[in-house]
């Protein structure tokens, strides 16, 4: 749902390649991204053999699924907290709202979760008339630009320090005194101080759930998330059914994998374990605790194809290092999630008909799969979209003829061979030295890019005539 | 049907029910000769304080206890802060010569310091163990702008699993939290800045004897 009115992929992927300073804001932290996790790889020789406990860890939990939640949902409602389940975004939504309003909640604190971005939950509170605090930093920021975020671990990723700037100087009273970054953050840290304590209910995310204590994990390296759970009456955990764990020692060989391909970090300032509301006696914490089990398309992705994507533990390395996302920003790609694992799970969400253009959207030079901590094998997943796609006849008529040429060209060689032979030539007339930086119907490519000048005779004449040479 | 048994049946028509005894080995098996990372110094005290300095987490050692109120007075002197101090309200905490401090329990939203325990310190991540519970409460270890904790290196365990094992050994508190380093941020440009929402300043006093 959300992402209200959207134009068409093409025109945002256009729109954000002109946009120079979002090129610049993404340059500057996929850039450091990719540096520090490629450090902290290096820093762990066992890397290889972490990834694969890892991904058999999450293997097991995927093959093991119902067994898992039924005893999550009986550690938990033993501890004391609430299980709700909701099968899709709408039924989340709802379930939210109601446990607010029975609260009587007027703020609500918000500690950053893709989860509540991808069942709508700013929009639901906002209709609600509840006002949402985000606490999260980055969260914070594209709040105060009314956005929604443009990656999943750094939500702000695409504002430059000078626009933060700008957003804080009017969002904030008394503006920061100063624009560098450490001033800024504790301008944010005065402004939301207030709210943290003055809030009825705080919602959080989940990085794991815990079958076996019935406990919800979230890793954070500000410190919001506590601040954000621990003053109101009421904590809501949102979590999508997938990010079952059996134990906290699963947990932690996850933890690994997931702090180092997110941020390049060890271990995330905060790692902390929410087990059922405040206890007898206990010095603070919420009186009631509700935890909403979210299906939301993951019970389908677990019959089809898509089922190694419910490994994904959320890290963002595929988008870092992707060569498409770090050209068009994660605004772009229109879904909850961008990127290389957006591309595959947007159409799940969103349905393949309006998102067929994002598994097209990818160059499949494999580096997403190489960086995932958990080897989900994205590009075969993108291409199942692309075929699956095609065998909906999604794809529009002038692609499904020209393919249609194509083949009906390519089973008959003479021919084929003609067509290439005039096409090289063709293509030599617009090139200037060894590029093409301008060709009619070729401007979506050469706008951005030159194509590189062919050789003069096809690939064929060329092997013909060599042939002849060694024959001689 | 209940949105619980929709998604619990969809999860069993796609993936059939196993035997749950054989779960359970399966998940056992996934746990043995765990892949971590090797720790940053043989000894774990010293590993401990290596990890922890690298991410901002300041030192001081103790022979005992009874030497706390002094490592705090030097800790606050040192910074240039009143000798004032939010105190957890622990027996052990309390029972110290506090004479020359104003020690308080009540945490202002804007605390400058606090004093804490931590249960354990894991040696693999430089992090600090702290468990909610009725003589800790959970915004202790995060309104005040310093954190002051008091470790005994006794209480130093060498990897993430060696917690875990304690935590599944005692009744799980509300909270359980691990502790690393102070707060901080890469939200703007991802660039580090330290202090954020939590505390800007994080310090041990280990308590090295008896
Ligand atoms: S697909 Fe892999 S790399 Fe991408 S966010 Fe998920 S776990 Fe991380």
């Amino acid at each position: 749902m959300h992402t209200a009115t959207k134009a068409p992929f093409k025109d945002r992927a256009k729109a954000a390649l002109a946009d120079r300073t979002l090129k610049l804001a993404i340059d500057r932290t996929t850039g450091t991204a990719e540096t520090k996790r490629a450090a902290a790889v290096a820093n762990f020789p066992e890397f290889q053999a972490a990834r694969d406990r890892g991904r058999a860890i999450k293997d097991h939990v995927i093959a093991n699924l119902g067994h898992y939640l039924e005893m999550f949902e009986k550690n938990a409602t033993a501890s004391g907290a609430q299980v709700h389940w909701a099968v899709d975004d709408a039924e989340a939504r709802a379930i939210v709202t109601r446990i607010c309003l029975d609260a009587g909640a007027k703020i609500v604190t918000r500690s950053k979760s893709m989860l509540g971005e991808e069942i709508g939950l700013p929009h639901a509170l906002a209709d609600a008339g509840i006002e949402r605090v985000e606490t999260d930093l980055a969260e914070h920021i594209i709040q105060l630009a009314g956005e929604p975020p443009s990656h999943i671990i750094w939500p702000a990723m695409h504002r430059t320090r000078e626009q933060v700037a700008d957003l804080f100087r009017e969002g904030h009273n008394p503006p920061p005194e100063a624009e560098d970054p450490a001033t800024m953050v504790q301008s944010a840290r005065r402004i939301l101080r207030e709210k943290f304590l003055g809030a009825d209910v705080g919602i959080s995310g989940a990085n794991f759930l815990v079958a076996d204590t019935g406990a919800t994990c979230t890793v954070t390296n500000e410190g919001n998330a506590e601040l954000t759970t621990t003053p109101p009456r009421v904590h809501i955990v949102t979590a999508g059914v997938e990010k079952i764990v059996p134990s906290t020692a699963h947990a932690f060989a996850l933890l690994r994998l997931l702090v180092r391909s997110a941020t390049g970090g060890e271990m995330t300032q905060y790692t902390t374990f929410h087990c059922g509301p405040k206890r007898a006696g206990d010095a603070d914490g919420p009186e009631e605790m509700h935890i909403v089990l979210v299906d939301n398309g993951r019970t389908r992705m677990l019959a089809d194809e898509f089922r190694e994507m419910l490994r994904c533990i959320r890290c963002g390395a595929c988008m870092n290092h992707c060569v498409v996302y770090r050209q068009i920003g994660g605004h772009a790609y229109g879904g909850t999630y961008p990127g290389p694992m957006g591309s595959v799970l947007t159409p799940v969400l969103d349905g393949l008909a309006a998102s067929r253009d994002l598994p097209n959207a990818c160059t499949m030079n494999g580096r997403c799969a190489e960086v995932c901590p958990v080897e989900i094998p994205i590009p075969t997943l993108l291409r199942a979209w692309r075929t699956r796609s095609w065998r909906e006849r999604l794809e529009p008529g002038s692609l499904r003829g020209g393919l249609g040429l194509w083949a009906w060209a390519a089973r008959r060689p003479a021919i084929y061979r003609l067509g290439s032979r005039i096409g090289v030539r063709v293509l030599r007339l617009f090139g200037k030295g060894g590029w093409i930086s301008h060709m009619p119907l070729a401007g979506g490519w050469t706008g951005h890019r030159d194509l590189p000048r062919p050789p003069g005779r096809t690939f064929m004449e060329e092997y013909r005539a060599r042939q002849k040479g060694t024959r001689k | 049907m209940s949105a619980r048994d929709t998604i619990l049946a969809a999860i069993r028509a796609a993936s059939p029910a196993n035997d749950s005894g054989a779960i359970a080995a399966e998940a056992a098996a996934l746990l043995r000769d765990p892949v971590r990372p090797a720790l940053a110094a043989p000894a774990l005290p010293k590993a401990f304080e290596v990890k922890a300095s690298a991410l901002g987490t300041t030192f001081d050692h103790v022979a005992d206890m009874g030497a706390v109120p002094q490592a705090v007075r030097r800790y606050l002197d040192g910074h240039g802060l009143p000798p004032s101090l939010a105190l957890q309200p622990a027996p052990a905490l309390a029972a110290l010569d506090w004479t020359g401090i104003d020690t308080h329990p009540a945490l202002a939203p804007n605390e400058p310091a606090a004093l804490g325990l931590a249960l354990w310190g894991i040696a693999e991540s430089g992090s600090l163990v702290i468990h909610s519970g009725p003589e800790t409460p959970i915004l202790l270890s995060f309104l005040p702008l310093h954190h002051i904790v008091v470790l005994h290196r006794d209480n130093l365990l060498a990897w993430l699993e060696d917690y875990a094992g304690k935590l599944a050994a005692q009744a799980i508190p509300r909270n359980a939290i691990l502790i690393t380093g102070p707060s901080g941020t890469t939200d703007i440009e991802g660039s580090y800045v330290r202090g954020a929402h939590g505390p800007g300043f994080v310090h041990v006093i280990m308590i090295d004897g008896g």
